[in-house]
């Protein structure tokens, strides 16, 4: 029953709502399609099917070097990034908290700080120390974007914990940290999961921060597949690497939410049989 | 049974001398609040330094305290400034920016209402599987699908020879759309930017109407209103919050953006976070320049949150007891 709209009004907003998932994928599947093309340029009619080209793709040893360098900047990331979050999330959740909203706007301050702004303001801060552009420069700038994201996927979940469960181990002698390990921990795995998965996907696929902190010659993939851009002699094994990865990152995304979904599910089916046991 | 349990045993704990029911963990918020201060405020603090030349990477240059650069950024008579004048070209660039950045937001924030609407109202119980179907694109990389418009787009590309293989398009004349080409003009721009972020857009929407209180709107009804005037007089304003969070949404990172108008974008198309960019690490290098710049996109941010900061942080604020 749904008394706002009439029954063309649903038919329309649902053909609106289709045509614009369509609109939003035509250029993945572009790509894909075109990835395929017995062509060194995109443009029909199709030119015929091919391989090819994802072979010469994983041949070229600059853009798998590139994808080795983003996957490791990502992971390191991932780690560092979801570490402060935790730590962040458990803080906000305190009850008492001096300086509340400072400390809240400061942790999501880089959500809204553009990130030229934040590209620049780490190039001079690391002139200003004499650090040269380097790897681990870029690592710092992506744990600066990635923060509050992992923040705002964990506190969440922690404000749903029943805060009896680690006051009870902490009652039968636990201390703080071990009742975190034990109790805490186990309850928010899926939403830390989630967030290290959120963070090394928006590392290693930052482009704009990463443009300006990574030294001269180095290459993260999002600037590989920038230089790419402009080079059109490389652009079909470009669309071959692109379709691989778009594959595969669709993937994971389905997986982490579905498995989220399904973790989190059975641990609510836990909790709620413990409760009733308990009556 | 439980609450006079509950009442019996608090009292009796405290007595045995615990201080504290839960221990003082605020102090975690700490480590990640400093990495921030450390590598997002002070780098902030920097520039605004460099914008008054108390820093500065010039060779030979004292540091004193000027406010020229400043100076050379605003028009010097804001009354007689002319969009197309040759002074102040930053200026220029920035209303130019501005415009076309609010343009983009607003015609996105359009767009992504009715899906909000839909998912909310009208995709009853699959909506959370059609909002993932939504979102998951945008979990791709922001450079290939740039990349996937650069293939449908272009001269040559996609959109422009399947037109000329329906015959609709003379062989080799790309399309036109308002008068300009498809590829390295404001609309390539303007789609690929609304592209990037309608979903985003839609999402706060869709959590105000998610969680709107569909008693007032059956209340409209049974008083007499008609679908559209309860669509007009309820359920649009109490859906304003979300509206204006999402084109905040996309109005912020838009303001300045530098990747795809250097992507998708041609000479016509240069923005103010190119601007900013060459004046850092391009062809036109001044840093004290380029600083004022990057400080006032971020006043201008500032600005832009502090009449919004109502909407986004809403459910963070809350405290936890």
């Amino acid at each position: 029953m749904n008394p706002t709209l009439g029954r063309w009004g649903k038919f329309g907003l649902g053909t609106y709502f289709w045509a614009l998932v369509l609109f939003l994928y035509t250029p993945l599947v572009v790509l894909l399609v075109f990835s395929f093309n017995d062509s060194t340029i995109a443009t029909l009619p199709y030119s015929g099917f091919t391989t090819k080209w994802y072979g010469r793709a994983f041949d070229n040893q600059e853009m798998v070097d590139a994808i080795m360098l983003s996957a490791k900047i990502a992971l390191l990331n991932s780690l560092f990034a979801t570490a402060l979050g935790v730590v962040g999330a458990i803080g906000l959740s305190a009850g008492r908290l001096f300086g509340r909203s400072a400390i809240t706007a400061l942790l999501m301050l880089p959500l809204v700080v553009p990130y030229i702004v934040l590209g620049i303001g780490m190039l001079i801060l690391i002139n200003q120390v004499n650090v040269d552009q380097s790897m681990w420069v870029v690592l710092a700038g992506h744990i600066v974007i990635t923060v509050p994201y992992t923040i705002l996927v964990v506190l969440p979940r922690l404000r749903t914990l029943d805060d009896a469960l680690p006051e009870a181990a902490r009652d039968l002698g636990s201390s703080d940290v071990g009742a975190f390990f034990r109790i805490t921990a186990p309850l928010i795995l899926p939403a830390v999961v989630s967030a290290m998965i959120i963070s090394f996907i928006i590392s290693f696929d930052e482009y704009a921060i990463a443009s300006f902190l990574v030294p001269p010659g180095d290459k993260t993939f999002p600037i590989f597949v920038y230089g790419g851009t402009k080079v059109p002699e490389q652009r079909p094994e470009l669309l071959a690497i692109g379709a691989t990865v778009i594959v595969i990152s669709l993937c994971v995304v389905m997986i982490a939410e579905f498995g989220r979904g399904w973790l989190e599910r059975r641990q609510t089916g836990r909790d709620s049989l413990a409760a009733a046991t308990a009556e | 049974m439980a609450t006079a349990e509950e009442a019996s045993v608090r009292p009796a704990r405290r007595r045995v001398g615990r201080p504290r029911l839960r221990p003082a963990k605020g102090w975690l918020a700490l480590p990640p609040a400093l990495y921030l201060l450390g590598l997002l405020i002070l780098p902030i603090a920097l520039l605004s330094l460099y914008s008054v030349f108390l820093l500065t990477n010039l060779i030979g240059v004292t540091n004193v305290f000027s406010l020229s650069a400043w100076q050379d950024f605003f028009p010097s008579n804001p009354f007689t400034w002319k969009p197309w004048s040759t002074e102040s070209v930053f200026w220029n660039r920035f209303t130019l920016s501005m415009c076309v950045t609010l343009i983009v937001s607003l015609v996105v924030t359009t767009m992504a209402y009715p899906l909000a609407y839909f998912l909310a109202f009208v995709s009853e119980r699959r909506r959370y599987v059609f909002l993932f179907i939504l979102l998951a694109p945008f979990f791709t990389s922001f450079l290939l699908r740039v990349l996937a418009w650069q293939v449908m787009l272009n001269d040559s590309g996609v959109i422009n020879s399947a037109l000329w293989q329906l015959g609709i398009l003379s062989d080799g004349q790309p399309l036109e759309i308002f008068g300009m080409g498809i590829f390295r003009t404001w609309f390539s721009v303007g789609l690929v930017l609304g592209y990037s972020w309608i979903p985003f857009v839609a999402l706060p929407i869709f959590v105000v109407l998610e969680n709107m209180d569909r008693r007032v709107i059956e209340a409209a009804q049974d008083l007499g209103a008609s679908r559209f005037m309860t669509f007009l007089r309820v359920t649009l304003p109490l859906s304003l919050p979300g509206v204006i969070a999402g084109f905040v949404f996309v109005l912020i990172p838009t303001t300045g953006e530098f990747v795809t108008p250097q992507l998708v974008g041609g000479t016509d198309t240069y923005m103010f976070g190119q601007a900013i960019q060459d004046l850092f690490i391009g062809t036109a290098i001044s840093w004290n320049t380029g600083s004022v710049l990057a400080i006032w996109l971020m006043a201008v941010v500032v600005v832009l949150i502090a009449f919004s900061s109502r909407f986004l942080v809403m459910d963070l604020r809350e405290g936890t007891e």
